[in-house]
């Protein structure tokens, strides 16, 4: 198995209800990795409804301590008419 | 796991008002041992033959099951049959069909399920002979008819079914607020759409976080929105990809907002410059006369008149991206192109592919030996690792020798349509997408089993793990 694409964490977004950086997936689910996962160094997102997953390219320091997401999050949706 | 095919007997049976009305989702959870599968039940069923599989119910499945089974058939038998009669909605769905991801309601079939054969299409009936076109996003779909409505269905989570909420919706829905004007073309991007109107206007809807909207701000909208940015000018064609869009106008001029990073939307004016959310001017054609704009991914192309093909954004061959459009294949006169997230389809009498499928279960070549097994373990790896050994154009084994007429690609899978109608598709399969019965990927285009004996052409289209079926107009 290897994955599926690279992506860099930058070029992902933040999900605050997943509480999770998310990546659209090919089947049309997200691929995910959790703030803890990039603490513990984790590199694989995975896609909760298929076998595919993202190599995520991210600086391990950026994630070390972190509580909030460090990059800015992107703006959740707004029901604007 | 197989599932009792409800669906079918929810058309059958007229049931008298606020009985079961859900009784896909009741069924489903009165069934939590999930074993003892009935058989697929007759359709449309009278009371006794409800009362039969009840009884082989009580004996094989869950008691709420069958308890639920004897309701139906009382409420057959108590319901006198219409005149326009459960038969006859039966017989009108067999014109629109959809298979593969389900779980948002993009399947447009009532349910939220992956299915891997053709699902009747709840498109309204009126709606027959009628369709023009239809696009599939991320896990959304909208259909247009060739009298300017449009029905979206699937995902609306960042508003991009354009009802005026975020709900997900499983069959398609008129969008009301495009009522009052006459649609000419739709497209749908990851979780965003688009429309362009017979005078000319651009309206876009869903996530707006990338730009992607081109409203000059980053915010998502549940309602169509028009881009001002084009008044005056008219709108000829719309492409939607992941996280961009492409608008060709009919001065011949191509534009795209939305995300930049893969220099899809064209020069970027500085590398910090990751989205535009104001529509830009994508320029470097040659004197030449645009027809058709595609995206998908982070790709871009645009199509000529001499059929000449173009593209930008994401590399499809090697690793380099190009934020301009560079004529590909010049030995080609292209008549078609369908883009996927990491390939392309070219249709110029034969059938070519541009790139590779990158899920790691389908290697064309893996596929493609004489053992239908990978040969060696390089030959598994994606095509990241190999730039450039894999990604060139190669020929689609289409050994039917039937005239392609039509193509559509979702992000890991291909359909096309045969000059005889048949519908074939290949590539990744895992939700069922490839509408073969199974979660089976292959390499080359196998053909789906739609029961349409009607004359009339079909058309093919694709979301991200859905395919579509329709007769066309």
């Amino acid at each position: 198995m290897s994955a599926y694409d690279e992506v860099e964490i930058e070029d992902m977004e933040w999900n605050a209800e997943l509480k999770a950086y998310t990546y659209p997936c090919p089947c049309g689910d997200l691929f995910q990795i959790t703030l803890d996962d990039l603490r513990l160094g984790e590199e694989i997102a995975r896609c909760p409804s298929c076998s595919l997953f993202l190599t995520v390219v991210y600086n391990a320091e950026d994630f070390a301590d972190a509580k909030e997401p460090p990059h800015k999050p992107s703006p959740s949706p707004v029901a604007v008419a | 796991m197989e599932r009792v095919d409800i669906s079918r007997l929810k058309m059958s049976v007229n049931l008298e008002p606020g009985t079961f009305k859900r009784g896909q989702t009741k069924i489903k959870h009165a069934n939590p041992m999930g074993h003892g599968i009935p058989p697929p039940l007759p359709s449309p069923i009278g009371p006794q033959q409800a009362l039969a599989v009840a009884d082989s119910l009580t004996r094989t499945v869950a008691r709420p099951l069958a308890l639920l089974m004897e309701k139906l058939a009382v409420a057959a038998a108590a319901a006198p049959r219409e005149g326009r009669g459960a038969e006859d909605d039966e017989e009108a769905a067999e014109w629109a069909w959809s298979w593969g991801a389900g779980t948002d309601g993009q399947l447009g079939n009532g349910g939220f399920d992956d299915h891997y054969l053709p699902q009747p299409l709840l498109l309204p009936t009126r709606c027959r002979g009628r369709v023009s076109l239809v696009t599939g996003g991320g896990a959304h779909a909208i259909a247009l008819t060739n009298d300017g409505e449009v029905f979206t269905w699937g995902r609306g989570t960042h508003g991009q079914l354009g009802h005026g909420n975020l709900e997900n919706i499983p069959q398609p829905k008129l969008v009301k607020f495009l009522e009052n004007h006459t649609i000419t073309y739709v497209s749908a991007g990851w979780n965003h759409s688009g429309f362009s109107t017979d005078s000319g206007q651009l309206f876009m809807c869903g996530d707006g976080s990338f730009g992607q909207l081109g409203t000059g701000d980053n915010h998502s909208r549940n309602l169509p929105f028009e881009v001002a940015y084009f008044n005056g000018r008219h709108i000829d064609k719309l492409a939607s990809g992941m996280r961009h869009s492409l608008i060709l106008l009919k001065d011949n001029s191509v534009y795209g907002f939305g995300s930049a990073r893969r220099g899809q939307v064209g020069k970027c004016v500085s590398r910090n410059q990751k989205s535009y959310n104001v529509p830009r001017l994508i320029d470097g054609f040659p004197n030449c006369k645009i027809v058709n704009i595609y995206a998908n991914g982070d790709h871009s192309a645009a199509l000529d008149e001499s059929g000449h093909l173009y593209i930008w954004g994401r590399a499809l061959i090697g690793e380099q991206d190009d934020d301009q459009p560079r004529e590909a294949l010049p030995s080609l006169r292209v008549s078609q192109v369908a883009l996927g997230w990491h390939h392309a389809l070219v249709l110029s009498g034969e059938l070519y592919n541009l790139g590779v499928y990158r899920h790691q279960k389908c290697d064309l070549h893996a596929l493609g030996n004489a053992a239908g097994k990978p040969s060696n373990t390089s030959a598994t790896s994606n095509s990241h690792d190999r730039p450039s050994s894999l990604s060139t154009l190669e020929k689609v084994p289409f050994i039917d020798g039937e005239r392609v007429v039509q193509i559509a690609s979702g992000t890991e899978h291909s359909a096309l349509v045969t000059g005889k109608g048949s519908v074939f598709t290949w590539g990744w399969g895992e939700h069922g997408q490839l509408g073969l019965g199974d979660t089976s990927d292959h390499a080359s285009p196998q053909r789906v089993d739609i029961r349409d004996n009607a004359p009339g052409s079909l058309g093919v289209y694709c979301g991200s793990g859905f395919t579509v079926a329709v007769k066309l107009a």
